[in-house]
This record gives structure tokens, C-alpha cells and sequence, in this order.
């Protein structure tokens, strides 16, 4: 490590595009919305939140967000100890299944549920041949869909995180734990998960955050009732043409993750402690 | 076993794609009637996604170079010295993967092309070069890392400046991060729809956006065909990335 | 006028000082070595030296001029680094020519001189692989070749040998003090073993939290040790106050214990003058006798402690009046816990700090 003044050189080009083009625009957003006739004020707020509607959409955003994270956690804890515990080779194979479709288009991945839930789509094909049921079930554009959609998204997010952490969990202490007489449950409740909670904050605030501020996956399977934020500014912006409400909904946005961050950190040191 | 039904559901819609892809049925089924090569056909007769495909290659190119060549110096100045402001300043580089695409979005249609009048084109290309930097700084970065510092110091005790030291001895060793940097940032910027969706205007548009808009109108098997061309895409890019940087990457 | 000097040198990481007004002098064609625990300060002098590392307070004059503030790739020193630091992209042979065609020197005589140095390394035939082929010994030879081909004003070797094995160890510590005096060539050398540091070098610098305790030639280093610091590192284990009660002539003189024994010490160190002092001895140079035996001077009486075999002979801890002292004895006979010895301290083995 050196000393030198010259590598804020090295940083100049990047700190300059970040701040005009980053920083500026956003400043430009969040400071239009408390910005009244006579100075400050949080009167749009206000307006935004006495609307029944916006409230209905901040709640289901948030209610569809923790549904997929929580479905995420527990469908991925269990899977990820699993190949953490695998050879390498068995592992990487795992992580490149994860990896793909976390590389592959989200307007691709949703597309494929379409293609599932579908009215005439392979769900329902099977259960009427089956005789499940008579008609097709109306299974897309709602919030079920939704959700699916975003475990879908995420699903790999959490796994990977929780793999990258449970992977350097030393065997040898497992054994150690099970030879000092714990049942393989008790390993589990005393030993792997407390030592897997960084992957699983790591995990959690990423299919949160990313939950919250998705737009492809509420766009695509959703319908015109499960309006989420993301669907909102793009609503406000560009049909409505309501700038300064879609600026709200984006700054709520950024202070939802922001604090939504800061909450399950919080949260994580004092589990520490 | 419980592991394998989780990564069921993680492959299968993905075959299901590709099977409904090769059908010869109108619209989409599964599974499909019969083989046929004609939905990908189709996708060259659809002049839209021919347009929008070769926008989306040029702005990620152009966007991930742009980004590369601002990100290395940024990413050696980050992972080799001490100074002061060190710790925000990484912070403030890596920040733009925290901002919701959405919101980043939204206020670069506000900021740029309301406000300042920018070409959409031009505002398109600077968004996504902002989406991208913290991919490349971070890879760099970790290759940096895995570069001993010494060998530089051998270099430039040899009588090497050090500019000269970076262009010979540092970039020749750290070409693999470099791929693998442009890999992961030419795939999210291709595949990005919440920044450029309120960056398209007349006859400029991503192809991501160009999908979803055509889903909406249409449900047979283009999209479903466009999607596995897309697949076997990504399938090329995540073999390079194996072999310059290693899928375990990213489980970190 | 010495080759290199070191004026009053201090350098600091933000707060945390690591070199205190650092003095070092060296001659042409000296091999000097650093020794020092861990985290005294060598790598950081030996960096300073080379240009990595800036002083906050003194000067560095080399050859009658001010080194201070010329960058690194202007000092035409040869550097080795720990692990090798070969160029991981280049051949044998590039690696070497590297700093030559920093020097735009003409091809044919690039080649000409790497491969000279090649030979004289041993590694004649490996100019065309990479390093990743060689084993640790080779890419030793390598860095070497590196450092030594652009005919450096000064070789700077920061802890070369530590990456290998024993017995590597002493066969490339022999050809790097073969070439170097082939060459003669001006070296720093940084170690942490002793052995390795005796054997190589001209003279050595003890080295202690940032400060040199003590620039000597090997043997004086050894046996003459001046700081109980520089005592203790180099295997002197007994210290035992002393206040000066009469000078001899010719150096040396008598000293009186705290439990008011007499002691005489005849060897010279400069610093047989000073009213108190430490007198120190190693272990093996105590003499265990039974109670009451040798002179009324030079001993003492004690208790026979835990006791250790370390195969060629006992290590006891001795109870003294003055302390606990480790003494060696013969391996044939061994004291009991508690049995009552007299030990004696010859006067030409305690060494005054
Ligand atoms: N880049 C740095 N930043 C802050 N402190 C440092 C740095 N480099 C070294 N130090 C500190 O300076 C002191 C001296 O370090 P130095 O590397 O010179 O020790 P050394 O004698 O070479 O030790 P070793 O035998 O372990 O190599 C140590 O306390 C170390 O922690
Ligand atoms: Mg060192």
C-alpha cells in the first residue's frame, strides 16, 4: 500500500460520470418531492400516503416482497447445506445450475412462467387432463404469479450467498459437535445455522431489496390490480405523466431499501452480540 | 432429494421454453406439436428485434468499454494505495448496484433528456455504463487482489515507470479478470430492462424492452424461440467466465 | 566515506512509528545483514533503501549523493523479494532481460548478458520456461539473475531464502555469497535466522523495535554482544545485575551481586566501564559444582529446579539468591530436584550489557 496524491487521478474520470450522472440525477428526483411553493415540505408525501390506493400498493409490495424472501429462505437454506456438504466437483456443477439462470434474461425467466401458468398453459393442460378440474384456473396476473416469479428471480441469489458462506463451515466441526454426543438436528440448530446467519442476511436483504424494486417480473405476471412500486413510477411517469408523484414513489422506494438494509444489519450485530 | 425438486423448479421452466420453442402450434403449448425451426425463423422476420438486438450489442459494448476504461484505473487506484476518503470512496464506486434500476432509471429520463435534452441514444449509453461500473470494479479489483503487489515493486526496481509497469507487467497478468469483467458487465447491461425502459424514444429501443412489449400483444412462440437464442448466449459468456474467473465466484 | 548511509531516518505508518532515528553506515563491497524478530523493522529499512518507502524525517546518501527523494526505477538497485516476485507472463529469459531493455540496451547484448548470468546461476537451459515450471530453488536463481543482470549499484535481499527448505537453505546462501563477492557487489541482506546470517555476511545489524542495537561483524555479534537485547537474541539467557566495585588494569574488573557475592569479568565490550551493568552468560558456559566446591569469587549457591534433557546434556532451573538462572549440565550426570549446588561463572564467559 502506498501513499500518494496521484491516485485520485486514477478515480477522477469515474467519480465524475458517477457524480453527474449517478448522484446529480438522483439528488434531482429525491429533492424535487419535498419541494413546495414556499420552501420545503413534506406535502406530497402526505397527498401520496392519504390515497388509499398508493397505500394498498406500498403494503402489497412490501407484503409480496417478505412472501418471497421467506419462501427464498426456506427453500434455499436446506438446498444450500445440501451442496455445501458436496464434493467440489458436485458443487460447481450445483453453482453453475444457480449461476445460469441468474445470468439469463429476467424478461426470459418471466416469460417462462407465462408459458406455465398460462390459460392454456401446461399447468392447466395437466390438471385437465388429469380432471382436476373443469375450466382453466386463472392462474397468471395475479400476486400469486407474482410471487412465483420473484422466488423464481431470486431463488439463486439466496442460494448462492448462503452456499458461499455454509461452504466454509469446517466439517471437522460438525464432527466434533455430533462426537460431543449433539443428534444431527441439534447440529443443525446449534452449529450450521448459527453460522450460516451472514449468508442468510446477505441473502435476505438482496431478495428483499431486489423484491421490492423488481419491475420486470410485477410487469410481466402481474395484472392491473397487483400494481407494485416499480410498476408504479413506470405508471406515473410514462401514462400519466406525474412526475412528481412517480419521484415519491421513488424516493419511498430508496428509503424502504435503505432502510430495510440498515434494519437486517442492525438486526444481524445485535444477534451477534 | 429435497435439493434436487428445488432445482427442478429452477430448470424446468427453462426446457419448457426450449421445448415450446420448436413447436409448430400457433400459440404456445406444451407440450409442443410437432418440430419446427420456424419460430426461429421468425424472429428475423420481426424487423423490431433485428434492430433492437444489434442496439442492445452496441450499447453494451460500447457501454461495458466505456466502463472499462474509466473502472481499471479506478478499481488499481481503489486496491493499490492508501488515502484518505478510501473507505466512501469504494463505498461510492460500488453504489450504483444499491440504486433501484427503476429509480436510477426514472431520474436519468428526468435529469438528461428532460431536463438537459440529451439524445436518448446518448442518455441509453451513459445509464448503462453507470449500471455496470460496480461489475467491473469489483472483478478488477479481486484480480488485483490476487496480484502479487511485489511483482509490480520487481518491475519498477528494474528501472520500469510506473505507468509502464501497469501497461506491461499488470494488464498482460490480469487479462482473464478483464474478460470476465467485460462478460458479467456486457450480460447485465444486455439483459437490463428497469434503467432502459424510460430511456427509449422513436426507433430506439433494447431488445429486452422490445420482448416485453411484443408479450403483451402477441403469445406465440417467437419470444419463446428469441428466448433460447438468448439462452445459448448466455451458456457461451458463463463458459467464458469458467474458464477467465470461475462460476464460484459467485458464491461470495 | 561509507558507500550507503542511512542519517537519522524515521519512517512512520500514520501513527505507528517503525523506524526511530535509524543510523546506518555500509561499505563497497560489504554484505550487511538485517536481523531482527519479527516485525522490527527490516523490510521496512530494506524498502527505504530501495525507494518503496518514505522517510519522514532524515536522509540517505549513496555514493556522495542525496538518495532521499530519487524514485525507485531511477536507482538501479537489484531487489529479491520474499516470493520470488518473478513476472508470472514472461520467460526465464524475459524476466531477466526485463530491466535491460528498461536500459534500451541492443538486443545481441541483452542476450548476451542474461545468458551469461544464466550460467553463472546455473540456469542455463531454462531461459526458455516459464516460472511457473521451476521449483522454488530455481526461481530463487532467477530473482537473483534479475537483480544481479543490470549490474546494480546495490543487491537488496528481503528474507530470499525463507520460502525453501533446510537444505536448500544452506546451499543457495553459499552461491549467494559466492557471486556476491564475485561480483563484489554491495548487499543488504534481511534474515530472521541466525545461522543463515552469521555465515553470509560481512557484518550484521541487530535490529529491535526500529532501532539498531548493534552493528558488528558476526563474530563480535555472537560473542560480544553489547545490549541485553542484542544478548538475549543471539542465546544468552542469564542476567544478573551487577555494580562496579573495582577497575583492573587492562580492562575488566570486579563487581558486586545484589546478595553481595564478587564477581570478576575480564572481557571487554565497552562498556566495562559503567557503574551498573548485567553481566550475561549462556546456559552451557555456567559450571555446575556440588555445594561448597570452587572459589570464594565467580559463584554462587543454588537449588536444582525443574531440569529438561535436550540431548546432549540437562537444562536445569537453577534457584539463586539472584534469580532464577538456566544452566546447562553433562548429559552422564543428573541433579535431583532440590539438591544443593554451587554454581560457577568463568570470568572470561560473562559478557557485560
Ligand atoms: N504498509 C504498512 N502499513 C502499516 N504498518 C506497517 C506496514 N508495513 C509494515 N508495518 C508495520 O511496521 C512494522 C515493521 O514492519 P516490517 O515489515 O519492517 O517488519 P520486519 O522486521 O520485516 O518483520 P518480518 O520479519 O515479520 O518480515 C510492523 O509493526 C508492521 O506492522
Ligand atoms: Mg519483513
Amino acid at each position: 500500500m502506498k501513499k500518494n496524491v496521484y491516485v485520485y487521478l486514477l478515480l477522477l474520470p469515474g467519480l465524475i460520470i458517477l457524480l453527474l450522472f449517478l448522484a446529480a440525477p438522483l439528488f434531482s428526483t429525491v429533492f424535487r418531492t419535498f419541494q413546495g411553493n414556499e420552501g420545503l415540505t413534506l406535502a406530497k408525501y402526505i397527498a401520496f400516503f392519504k390515497d388509499s390506493y398508493n397505500r394498498g400498493v406500498y403494503i402489497r409490495t412490501l407484503k409480496l416482497a417478505l412472501l418471497t424472501t421467506l419462501i427464498a429462505v426456506i427453500l434455499g437454506f436446506p438446498t444450500s447445506y445440501y451442496i455445501s456438504r458436496l464434493s467440489r466437483r458436485a458443487r460447481g456443477l450445483y453453482i453453475i445450475f444457480a449461476v445460469f439462470p441468474l445470468l439469463t434474461s429476467p424478461v426470459v425467466r418471466s416469460f417462462s412462467w407465462m408459458v406455465i401458468l398460462g390459460k392454456n398453459g401446461i399447468l392447466n393442460s395437466i390438471l385437465l387432463k388429469l380432471n382436476l378440474i373443469e375450466e382453466p384456473l386463472r392462474l397468471l396476473y395475479n400476486e400469486f404469479s407474482i410471487v412465483i416469479g420473484l422466488v423464481y428471480l431470486f431463488l439463486p441469489l439466496m442460494i448462492m450467498s448462503l452456499v458461499g458462506v455454509m461452504e466454509n463451515i469446517d466439517e471437522d466441526l460438525i464432527e466434533a459437535a455430533e462426537s460431543l454426543g449433539a443428534t444431527r438436528r441439534e447440529v443443525f440448530i446449534r452449529v450450521i445455522f448459527p453460522l450460516s446467519i451472514p449468508g442468510l442476511i446477505v441473502g435476505s436483504v438482496l431478495v428483499f431489496t431486489g423484491s421490492i424494486t423488481a419491475y420486470t417480473t410485477p410487469q410481466l405476471l402481474g395484472g392491473s390490480n397487483t400494481t407494485v412500486l416499480a410498476t408504479l413510477i413506470y405508471q406515473n411517469a410514462m401514462s400519466l405523466f406525474d412526475w412528481d408523484t412517480a419521484s415519491v414513489v421513488a424516493t419511498i422506494m430508496i428509503l424502504t431499501t435503505v432502510f430495510v438494509t440498515f434494519l437486517i444489519n442492525k438486526l444481524s450485530s445485535r444477534l451477534n452480540a | 432429494m429435497f435439493a434436487l425438486l428445488v432445482y427442478l423448479f429452477l430448470i424446468i421452466p427453462l426446457i419448457i421454453i426450449t421445448g415450446a420453442a420448436f413447436g409448430t402450434d400457433e400459440y404456445l403449448r406444451f407440450p409442443p406439436q410437432g418440430f419446427s425451426l420456424k419460430w426461429l425463423a421468425n424472429i428475423f422476420e420481426v424487423e423490431m428485434f433485428v434492430r433492437t438486438f444489434k442496439i442492445s450489442l452496441e450499447i453494451a459494448v460500447l457501454g461495458t468499454v466505456l466502463a472499462l476504461l474509466v473502472g481499471i484505473p479506478a478499481a488499481y487506484g481503489l486496491s493499490r494505495y492508501d488515502f484518505v476518503g478510501k473507505n466512501f470512496l469504494q463505498g461510492f464506486f460500488l453504489s450504483p448496484v444499491l440504486v433501484p434500476g427503476i429509480v436510477f432509471g426514472f431520474s436519468l429520463l428526468n435529469f438528461l433528456i428532460i431536463k438537459y435534452e440529451m439524445p436518448v441514444y446518448t442518455s441509453l449509453l451513459i445509464g448503462h455504463t453507470v449500471i455496470i461500473m460496480p461489475y467491473i470494479i469489483r472483478v478488477i479489483s479481486s484480480s488485483l487482489e490476487n496480484f502479487d503487489y511485489s511483482i509490480e515493486e520487481a518491475a519498477i526496481s528494474l528501472g520500469a515507470s510506473k505507468v509502464k509497469t501497469f501497461f506491461v507487467i499488470v494488464l498482460p497478468n490480469i487479462t482473464s479478470g478483464v474478460i470476465a469483467a467485460f462478460i458479467l458487465a456486457f450480460i447485465n447491461s444486455f439483459n437490463n430492462v428497469p434503467v432502459s425502459i424510460f430511456l427509449t424514444g422513436p426507433g430506439i429501443s433494447t431488445l429486452p424492452i422490445q420482448m416485453m412489449s411484443y408479450v403483451e400483444y402477441y403469445f406465440d412462440p417467437t419470444i419463446a424461440a428469441l428466448s433460447v437464442v438468448l439462452m445459448v448466449m448466455t451458456i457461451i459468456l458463463m463458459f467464458i467466465i469458467e474458464k477467465t474467473l470461475g462460476l464460484s465466484y459467485f458464491a461470495k | 566515506m561509507a558507500l550507503l548511509s542511512l542519517k537519522n531516518i524515521s519512517v512512520a505508518y500514520g501513527k505507528n512509528v517503525v523506524l526511530k532515528n535509524l543510523n546506518l553506515d555500509v561499505e563497497k563491497g560489504e554484505l550487511v545483514s538485517l536481523l531482527g524478530p519479527s516485525g522490527c523493522g527490516k523490510t521496512t529499512t530494506l524498502r527505504l533503501i530501495g525507494g518503496f518507502v518514505e522517510a519522514k524525517n532524515g536522509r540517505f546518501v549513496f555514493n556522495g549523493k542525496d538518495y532521499t527523494k530519487i524514485p525507485v526505477h531511477k536507482r538501479n538497485f537489484g531487489f529479491v523479494f520474499q516470493n520470488y516476485a518473478l513476472f508470472p507472463h514472461l520467460t526465464v529469459f524475459d524476466n531477466v532481460a526485463f530491466g535491460l531493455k528498461q536500459r534500451n540496451i541492443p538486443k545481441n547484448e541483452i542476450k548476451k548478458r542474461v545468458m551469461e548470468i544464466l550460467e553463472t546461476v546455473g540456469l542455463k537451459d531454462y531461459a526458455d520456461r516459464s516460472p511457473r515450471e521451476l521449483s522454488g530453488g530455481q526461481k530463487q536463481r532467477v530473482a537473483l539473475a534479475r537483480a544481479l543482470v543490470i549490474q546494480p549499484d546495490l543487491l537488496l535481499l528481503d528474507e530470499p531464502l525463507s520460502n525453501l527448505d533446510a537444505k536448500l537453505r544452506v546451499k543457495m546462501r553459499l552461491e549467494i555469497r559466492k557471486i556476491q563477492q564475485e561480483y563484489n557487489i554491495t548487499a543488504i541482506y534481511v534474515t530472521h535466522d541466525q545461522e543463515e546470517c552469521f555465515s553470509i555476511s560481512d557484518r550484521v545489524a541487530v535490529m529491535n523495535n526500529g532501532v539498531i542495537e548493534q552493528l558488528d561483524t558476526p563474530q563480535k555479534i555472537y560473542n560480544l554482544p553489547r545490549t541485553e537485547f542484542v544478548a538475549n537474541f543471539v542465546g544468552f539467557e542469564n542476567f544478573i545485575e551487577l555494580e562496579l566495585e573495582a577497575k583492573e588494569r587492562g580492562g575488566g574488573g570486579f563487581y558486586k551481586l545484589k546478595n553481595g557475592q564478587r564477581f570478576k569479568v575480564t572481557h571487554f565490550n565497552g562498556r566495562e566501564y559503567e557503574r551498573y551493568v548485567k553481566g550475561a552468560i549462556r546456559p552451557e558456559e555456567i559450571d555446575i559444582l556440588n555445594e561448597g566446591g570452587g572459589k570464594e569469587t565467580n559463584t554462587l549457591k543454588g537449588i536444582i529446579g525443574i531440569s529438561t534433557f535436550l540431548g546432549k546434556h540437562y537444562q536445569y532451573v537453577v534457584e539463586t539468591e539472584v534469580g532464577r538462572l538456566l544452566v546447562n549440565g553433562s548429559a552422564h550426570k543428573r541433579y535431583e530436584k532440590g539438591e544443593r549446588v554451587t554454581l560457577y561463572f568463568p570470568e572470561d564467559k560473562i559478557v557485560l550489557v
